[in-house]
């Protein structure tokens, strides 16, 4: 079993319950005493947000990883939330299924933490997020009473979507107690198609070209700066200054009738250096794309994501880059060795973050966001986040209302309580 | 203030053109398509901008007038019904397409555009909305909004609230919060907990809707079948192989001879059951996948399995699907279309109970389904005229109901819950699930301006 390094939280002590009642008892009293409760999953983000202080119990989801109900027929899944992504995949193969989202670490992370971080990685291209195959939820709220929300049909329009109230709501509104998720078939065969490009210019003609496609990718991932650790692909070339990898899921007759429909679509535009990957190596490379846990992520345009990256690339030479291309998502990646960020002092982290990295994530429509600050960095959750949004108040609102006590993860929510 | 009063403020806000208040005017506004309740509203007001709706909202509140927001009035539940004494909020005004961006797969659209104007809009762009609900001609992409609407293709591609982007919205205080369009891991995801609200958290005045590129190709099939029971097998092991079309609809004979009627469709008259399929993606290997979804069929004895060959066949098929309903009117004179949903293997359960609930209360009942959703739509035929009848069915729509929850599944799967079924939320709901809906209600709109009585039950906590 992982171990999970908790030593960032102010924890007293730290509770496995094994159901659903524990956990409501535990938050009950703990409610009663005004006593905080930090859920846990995998601990794969518990660097993210700013740090909690008050000292309070640590609520280890480690032992409710069972499915509880998998009529496969229906393409429906219903798990406890301490489950593992990559467990719940195991699961679901058994039945040629899976959930076609993909998150950080996920042999670690935990179904009911992807959903509260609405984590996510390269196949949202093709498959979106966690929130587009959540169908129902229990959870217990700031009172410890356990309350469900959606179901197990995949189309309901009953009550208010409280299961997408869940996604990146940080454990404030509830400490989940189960999830249903819709599943896809698994599909049998993948490839890659992996470009050097020579300039940005090409990756955005390419990028440009996707649209009117005859393919339907299931990844669209731009790469930039040096590779992430254990890449398994080649080196760039000393000419490419950036490499876009795009795959393909499905038959054996579609991957690869995609693959070559793709290839020579960007011959003709110009595309050289072109490589496609089949068989065992796709799953080696797919995996090295979608489970490094990142620093910094951008969220913007996508017809601005080209330009941001170029920029990011300069500013930040020792930095991998990754973006979800066809999304408008950047992920920049810690140094390795590690070395200071910028190339110049140009200050602290923070710093960097809010006048050199956070305007430039504005101009083009966006946000940015720490995910995991340097270690012994302490950030505000302006620092963090940026400015409060004209939703923050809505937002404090709805938490108050679950948590009046404020005990659930408290300090973690943007611009809660 | 009195009511002439919040008349003249209403009035001084959008212009007196813009503001209903005689009772002949008023009185068409009294329910939408679901007519057992309704409330003749204080007034109409059309707004043409969010701005206005703003206002209006302000000015209703401070007179403690609850206000209803309505689209083109298409809502089966009765969502748009409005409030005692309640000013109706009319969005068909804001009806401009403001952007479309291909590049980023997103338009902006004001909440009064018709489902249908932006796929038209888009023609040719190799993009669609894909939202497709068989009302997409006349029902507003606000109204898709507020009640999450679905269609035959959100099968494969998912129903309104996985092609919202953001939304600007109005809360009950008059305040005006824009969320998205870029995805903000700050913000909760507030703008799809609006997604089927059915106006009771906020007013949508804007949406950014996102754009799906067409699929490559597609195949489209008819296939008949002997019974109801057979058909709905062939759903459940379509879905059980592990094969999600891109729209799976069954009509059994009852609509079949509406259908047959107004567009000739020509289904062989002993055909007890139709199912439409249409499977799409890359060219390559779509003909094995459809020689696996025919193999399917004919392990339930299929009459006939017919392909669309050209572009006209396959319009016809989804005309005839998507305007079925309408043409029940030439099977009687009034009619309840229900909306429920079951897991999908317990289509062919479902409709053994629905026959013999129609048996039961002596009411026919011809169905439609988006079977490969496991979403059910009973139609149960009716004249208002004839109390008797009409309390029957009413009591059959409430059975078949009873039956989808007893089923593991839902009330509605895209209708929305509205006035209509109001009582069954405590049924499908416990206490808790209820309190916390009420939580969210009260965060958005504590004052209970916006559609009181919709959705559930007012909470005392």
């Amino acid at each position: 079993m992982t171990t999970i390094t908790t030593s960032g939280l102010p924890l007293e002590q730290t509770v496995a319950p094994t159901d659903e009642p524990a956990v409501a008892t535990l938050i009950g009293e703990a409610c009663k005493s005004g006593t905080p409760v930090y859920p846990i999953g995998g601990g794969t983000s518990l660097d993210y947000g700013p740090q909690p202080v008050r000292p309070g119990i640590g609520l280890s989801l480690c032992h409710m990883n069972r499915v509880l109900d998998h009529p496969a027929d229906d393409l429906t899944i219903t798990v406890e939330a301490g489950l593992t992504l990559a467990e719940l995949n195991q699961h679901l193969a058994t039945k040629q299924q899976w959930l076609p989202i993909d998150a950080p670490e996920s042999v670690r992370a935990t179904v009911g933490g992807i959903v509260v971080t609405n984590a996510c990685g390269p196949r949202r291209y093709a498959h979106g997020t966690i929130g587009d195959y959540l169908l129902g939820i229990r959870a217990i709220d700031g009172h410890g009473e356990a309350y469900a929300g959606g179901g197990r049909v995949v189309k309901n329009a009953a009550g208010y979507n409280l299961p997408r109230l869940m996604v990146g709501s940080l454990g404030t509104l509830g400490a989940i107690t189960q999830a249903t998720f819709m599943v896809r078939p698994l599909p049998t065969h993948s490839a890659l198609v992996i470009c050097d490009l020579p300039s940005f210019q090409q990756a955005e003609r390419l990028l440009v070209s996707l649209g009117h496609s005859r393919t339907t990718p299931m990844i669209v991932e731009l790469l930039a700066g040096p590779a992430q650790p254990h890449c398994p692909l080649p080196g760039m070339p000393e000419t490419a200054v950036a490499r876009l990898a795009v795959g393909f899921a499905g038959s054996a007759a579609e991957v690869q009738g995609m693959g070559n429909v793709l290839c020579d679509e960007w011959q003709a535009l110009g595309a050289d250096g072109l490589t496609s990957i089949t068989g065992a190596r796709v799953d080696t490379v797919w995996n090295w794309l979608s489970e490094s846990p990142a620093m910094l992520q951008m969220n913007v345009l996508p017809s601005r994501l080209v330009g941001v990256m170029e920029r990011v690339a300069k500013l930040l030479a020792e930095s991998p880059l990754q973006a979800h291309a066809g999304n408008g998502v950047i992920r920049i990646y810690r140094p390795s060795p590690p070395v200071p960020l910028l190339q110049k002092d140009e200050g602290s982290f923070a710093n960097l973050v809010q006048n050199t990295l956070r305007p430039i994530a504005t101009a083009a429509g966006g946000h940015l966001t720490v995910l995991a600050a340097p270690a012994g960095v302490e950030l505000t959750p302006v620092e963090i986040w940026g400015p409060p949004r004209p939703g923050a108040a809505l937002m404090r609102s709805i938490q108050k209302r679950f948590d009046p006590a404020g005990i659930l993860n408290p300090g973690r929510l943007s611009f809660g309580m | 203030m009195s009511n002439t009063e919040l008349i003249r403020k209403l009035r001084a806000v959008l212009r007196p053109e813009n503001v209903l208040s005689a009772p002949s005017e008023l009185v068409v506004y009294d329910c939408d398509a679901f007519t057992v309740e309704r409330h003749i509203p204080l007034a109409v007001v059309f707004p043409r901008s969010t701005e206005h709706v703003a206002e209006v909202v302000r000015v209703c509140s401070a007179h403690g007038c609850p206000v209803v927001a309505r689209g083109a009035g298409t809502g089966l539940a009765g969502g748009c019904t409005p409030p005692p004494n309640g000013v109706v909020i009319m969005l068909t005004r804001m009806n401009k397409i403001l952007e479309i961006h291909l590049r980023d797969a997103m338009a902006l659209v004001e909440p009064g555009v018709l489902n249908l104007q932006l796929t038209n809009a888009l023609c040719g762009s190799g993009y669609h909305f894909a939202p497709d609900p068989s009302s997409q001609g006349t029902s507003t992409i606000g109204g898709n909004v507020a009640t999450n609407a679905g269609g035959p293709h959100t099968l494969k591609y998912g129903v309104t609230v996985n092609h919202v982007a953001g939304l600007e919205i109005v809360l009950g205080d008059g305040s005006i919060v824009q969320i998205g369009p870029v995805e903000d891991p700050a913000m909760l995801d507030l703008a799809r907990v609006v997604c089927g609200s059915e106006g009771t958290l906020a007013i949508v005045t804007k949406i950014w809707a996102k754009l799906t590129k067409n699929p490559q190709a597609c195949r489209t099939i008819r296939a008949t079948f002997a019974s109801i029971d057979d058909a709905s097998q062939a759903v459940s092991q379509i879905i059980a192989a592990g094969i999600v079309p891109a729209a799976l609809e069954l009509m059994d004979r009852g609509i079949l001879d509406a259908v047959e009627a107004a567009f000739a469709l020509g289904v062989p008259p002993e055909a007890a059951a139709v199912l439409i399929i249409e499977i799409d993606g890359p060219e390559a290997g779509l003909d094995s996948l459809l020689d696996q979804v025919i193999a399917l069929c004919r392990n339930w004895n299929p009459g006939e399995v017919l392909q669309a060959k050209t572009p006209a066949e396959r319009e016809l098929l989804w005309k005839c699907r998507k305007m079925a309903v309408g043409a029940v009117g030439r099977l009687s004179p009034g009619y309840v279309i229900q909306d429920g949903v079951v897991p999908r293997t317990r289509l062919p359960q479902v409709f053994r109970r629905i026959l013999e609930i129609a048996a039961k209360h002596r009411v026919r009942i011809v169905n439609v389904a988006h079977a490969g959703d496991g979403n059910v739509h009973p139609i149960l035929l009716l004249d208002e005229r004839d109390r008797d009848l009409t309390a029957r069915a009413q009591a059959a729509s409430r059975e078949v109901l009873e039956e989808c929850i007893a089923c593991g599944g839902s009330i509605t799967a895209e209708h929305g819950v509205g006035i209509e079924k109001i009582e069954l939320m405590e049924k499908l709901f416990a206490p808790a699930d209820l309190r916390a809906m009420h939580r969210v209600r009260q965060a958005f709109d504590p004052a209970g301006q916006l559609n009181p009585g919709k959705k559930f039950k007012a909470i005392c906590q």
